[in-house]
């Protein structure tokens, strides 16, 4: 399945879940937030939440900031 | 002595020095001013993962100390849109509703949107979110803020990053006066005794970030910080003198030696 993910093309070989998404690039879940088409997805739905072709998916992290 | 605690939305906090946790040059050093500065309260921002630079991830690191809650910021966001949805992610990943809504489009001098940021605080009070905006040193926009239930207000001492200190100190003065919730002093200051003249005005806390983080000794630095706002708010608490426009003399002024001369 071909995804944007962060804004890079990305081609998604998993069962189509978040999760499965998540595992497949190695983000650790409990450190990433979530958006997929510009909505921000809670965690407790990434295993429910099925991707779709041409989906963009962006993935957030803390860094530092003042 | 009565523990001198403040609360903001609930939560409280006995430190009152807040620290931000850009431009440090790495990990190890932020996290050794974190601990030096003695403060509950860290901002952090969101970025996009970036599996080349996964050290970046600061969510392990900072999870590991105790007693210090995270406070995401909504940086990068251009207009009140984009900081709401900031906000939701970052509560996805603090677990908690505090944020710090900032809006500043403008690089050159990063100054606040005032008009975006009222309606962003707007829509987080809706969702429940403990709403701490960086403002304008502005008192009639600070009581707006308050009045639709922002927890805090946290006007500018002057622009990020540019350490020239309080600046606004007049128009802070007319906030800290006018305000029935906590004011805290971010951005601006670049040494301990602004922090500390900021506490003695009133103001409850201040926010610091490349003051400490842009110092040759960050966590030396993050302690003096703490001692400056320590200082600060006990000579607030013991209640500074009045000024006066003419000298009041602190010795006896009898005229003992001038006599003995004219003898």
């Amino acid at each position: 399945m071909k995804l944007t993910v962060n804004g890079e093309p990305h081609q998604h070989a998993g069962d189509g879940s978040i999760a499965a998404l998540l595992e497949e690039l190695g983000t650790k879940k409990e450190h990433t937030a979530l958006m997929l088409n510009g909505d921000v997805v809670p965690s407790k739905d990434w295993k429910t939440t099925a991707l779709v072709e041409n989906d963009e998916v962006e993935m957030l992290v803390f860094v530092g900031g003042g | 002595m009565v523990k001198d605690i403040f609360e903001i939305g609930g939560e409280e906090f006995g430190s009152r020095l807040f620290l931000g946790t850009g431009k440090f040059s790495d990990t190890k050093t932020m996290v050794e001013a974190v601990k030096a500065s003695g403060t509950e309260l860290v901002t952090v921002a969101l970025r996009r993962f970036n599996r080349e630079q996964a050290e970046d991830d600061l969510y392990g690191p900072l999870s590991e100390l105790k007693n210090v809650r995270l406070m995401p910021n909504t940086s990068g966001a251009m207009n009140a849109k984009e900081a709401v949805r900031a906000a939701m992610l970052g509560r996805e990943l603090s677990k908690s509703p505090i944020v710090k809504l900032e809006i500043h489009p403008n690089p050159h001098h990063l100054l606040p949107d005032p008009i975006e940021t009222y309606e962003a605080a707007i829509e987080l009070v809706k969702q429940d979110f403990i709403v701490l905006p960086y403002i304008p040193a502005d008192p009639v926009l600070a009581k707006r803020l308050e009045e639709i239930g922002c927890a805090a207000v946290m006007p500018l001492g002057a622009a990020i990053g540019t350490g020239k200190g309080l600046s606004t100190a007049g128009m802070i003065k007319i906030i800290i006066r006018d305000a029935d919730i906590p004011v805290v002093v971010d951005a601006g200051l670049r040494a301990p005794s602004e922090a500390a003249r900021a506490l003695e005005m009133g103001c409850d806390a201040v926010l610091v970030n490349s003051a400490i983080a842009a110092a040759e000794n960050p966590a030396a630095m993050a302690a003096a910080f703490k001692t400056g706002t320590e200082t600060g708010r006990a000579a607030y608490l013991a209640g500074l003198m009045p000024t006066s426009e003419v000298a009041l003399a602190s010795s006896p002024l009898t005229n003992f030696l001038s006599k003995t001369d004219s003898e």
